[in-house]
């Protein structure tokens, strides 16, 4: 009983991580849609650990299912196509995201921004180590074409200065 | 391009600390002796800061209350609390459901919430319908039995005028102390102006108002006893109104007698009881019919 209550409090402790990850995933999407793939996936590990089919002794256990869990449903929810979709706020990170293929956008997100492991990460996108390092190195790759740089700022003074100022001699 | 003792996966490892302090030496020394590895990792590093920036914020926010407590719940366990008073179209639930499947459970919600919302409506206006009906087909339902229904008798008219007036800390608007104006008030905006004299029954006159009649304004006389008890006397011209109660209207607060005479309705209304109130009924209409010994001490 008491490590079922510690597996559901790692789950409720991953909840923002899952948040983010849902969010980068599925970077066209929106946050509503992103978080409606977190609950779904949260579901679905409560689940497992209600029918105490979930993997006990591993303290790590129910948030990597909950990855798990979620990239299943981001996969199945894009049908596995690489097609990108528009980004809602246009930023070249973003773009670039969407622009990589599932796998590799997962195998990407999890390691770098979600801090996994190799191991967990592969555990979670269901390839082995090797290939989950094949396919960060064909996410950095493809990322590396894209300019990463911060936009510049833009310069409103100067553009507005500029727009409703006249020269009078 | 990475040496033979040190391959690509080599730096990615680097990158994502997946590798030995021992083997990380080795590889940082590769770096400094190959630039253009070392320009890759800085990039990938880049590449992590600039992803990082981008979606650290998210776990920043708080989970909206949907997500808080879904760990904690099953498919058997219900839909997710709705967060907001706005209305809600559904939200998926069942951990069982891809997310395809979600998309197609809340367009059947918002069916079933549409089709809801128009049989809330359709049921309203069957209610109204029927309440339409019944106000107006009652007096005709119940035949010649004469009827005073609630809503329009002069008794419910004073218990309203009771509820309103004599609970409040300033019953009355002109006191007995100026019967001169008081009489002339009552005179000239409900056309009688007569205060009967209740104090044989124990009943001390304390002044009176104009109050809101059935269908004109009424005169509306407070009285007091020496327990603090008390007893309004309403009146309005009854020529048109509703024909009285027979028997005193008793409920658990007050008891309200209701009597014509003069051509108008008197209604005296008090929380003492029936026999009480019976007699100093009498009394008021008994004082109403005789104006010549009841004038004197009110001129």
């Amino acid at each position: 009983m008491g490590h079922k209550e510690d597996l559901f409090q790692n789950l409720d402790a991953a909840i923002p991580g899952l948040r983010r990850y849902a969010r980068a995933l599925c970077p066209g999407d929106g946050s509503a849609a992103a978080d409606e793939l977190v609950q779904a996936a949260l579901e679905r590990v409560a689940t497992k650990i209600k029918a105490k089919t979930l993997g006990i002794g591993e303290d790590d256990a129910a948030r990597l299912c909950a990855y798990a869990s979620l990239t299943a449903l981001a996969r199945e929810k894009s049908g596995g196509s690489s097609v990108p979709r528009p980004c809602e706020r246009e930023q070249i990170v973003a773009q670039g995201l969407a622009n990589l293929p599932f796998v590799e956008r997962a195998s990407l997100l999890l390691v770098v921004l979600e801090g996994l492991s190799y191991d967990a990460a592969a555990g979670v996108v269901a390839v082995p180590r090797e290939a989950l390092v094949v396919q960060l190195m064909r996410a950095r790759a493809a990322l590396s074409s894209v300019d990463l740089r911060p936009p510049a700022p833009p310069m409103d003074g100067v553009r507005r200065a500029g727009a409703h100022l006249r020269v009078i001699k | 391009m990475p040496s033979d003792s040190v391959e690509e996966a080599d730096l990615h490892a680097l990158v994502d600390g997946e590798i030995s302090a021992e083997r990380r030496r080795k590889i940082e020394d590769h770096l400094l002796q190959h630039p253009e590895d070392a320009a890759q990792v800085e990039n990938w590093r880049r590449q992590n800061a600039a992803l990082r920036a981008l979606y650290a914020p998210v776990a920043k926010e708080t989970p909206p209350l949907s997500l808080r407590n879904a760990a904690h719940r099953n498919a058997a366990a219900g839909p997710a609390p709705i967060e907001t008073g706005a209305i809600h179209w559904g939200r998926p639930s069942n951990s069982s459901r891809t997310v395809r499947r979600l998309d197609e459970v809340r367009e059947a919600r918002r069916k079933k919430a549409i089709i809801s919302s128009l049989l809330t409506l359709l049921a309203g206006a069957v209610l109204a319908g029927a309440a339409v009906f019944a106000i107006t087909h009652a007096g005709v339902s119940r035949g010649s039995v004469p009827q005073v229904t609630f809503a329009q008798g002069y008794v419910d008219r004073a218990d309203v005028s009771y509820l309103t007036y004599v609970r409040d800390s300033k019953p009355i608007d002109i006191g007995a102390d100026r019967m001169g104006d008081l009489i002339a008030a009552l005179k000239l905006r409900v056309g009688f102006a007569r205060a009967p004299d209740l104090s044989s029954v124990g009943l001390r006159l304390l002044g009176g108002r104009v109050a809101p009649g059935l269908l004109a304004p009424a005169g509306f006389l407070v009285y007091e006893n020496d327990n603090g008890a008390r007893v309004a006397l309403y009146f309005e011209r009854a020529e048109a109104g509703p024909a009285p109660r027979i028997a005193p209207r008793v409920d658990s607060s007050l008891t309200a007698i209701e009597w014509r005479g003069a051509g108008m309705a008197f209604v005296l209304i008090g929380p003492l009881g029936s026999e009480a109130m019976q007699i100093s009924a009498e009394r008021a209409a008994a004082e109403i019919l005789a104006p010549a010994l009841n004038e004197a001490p009110y001129p």
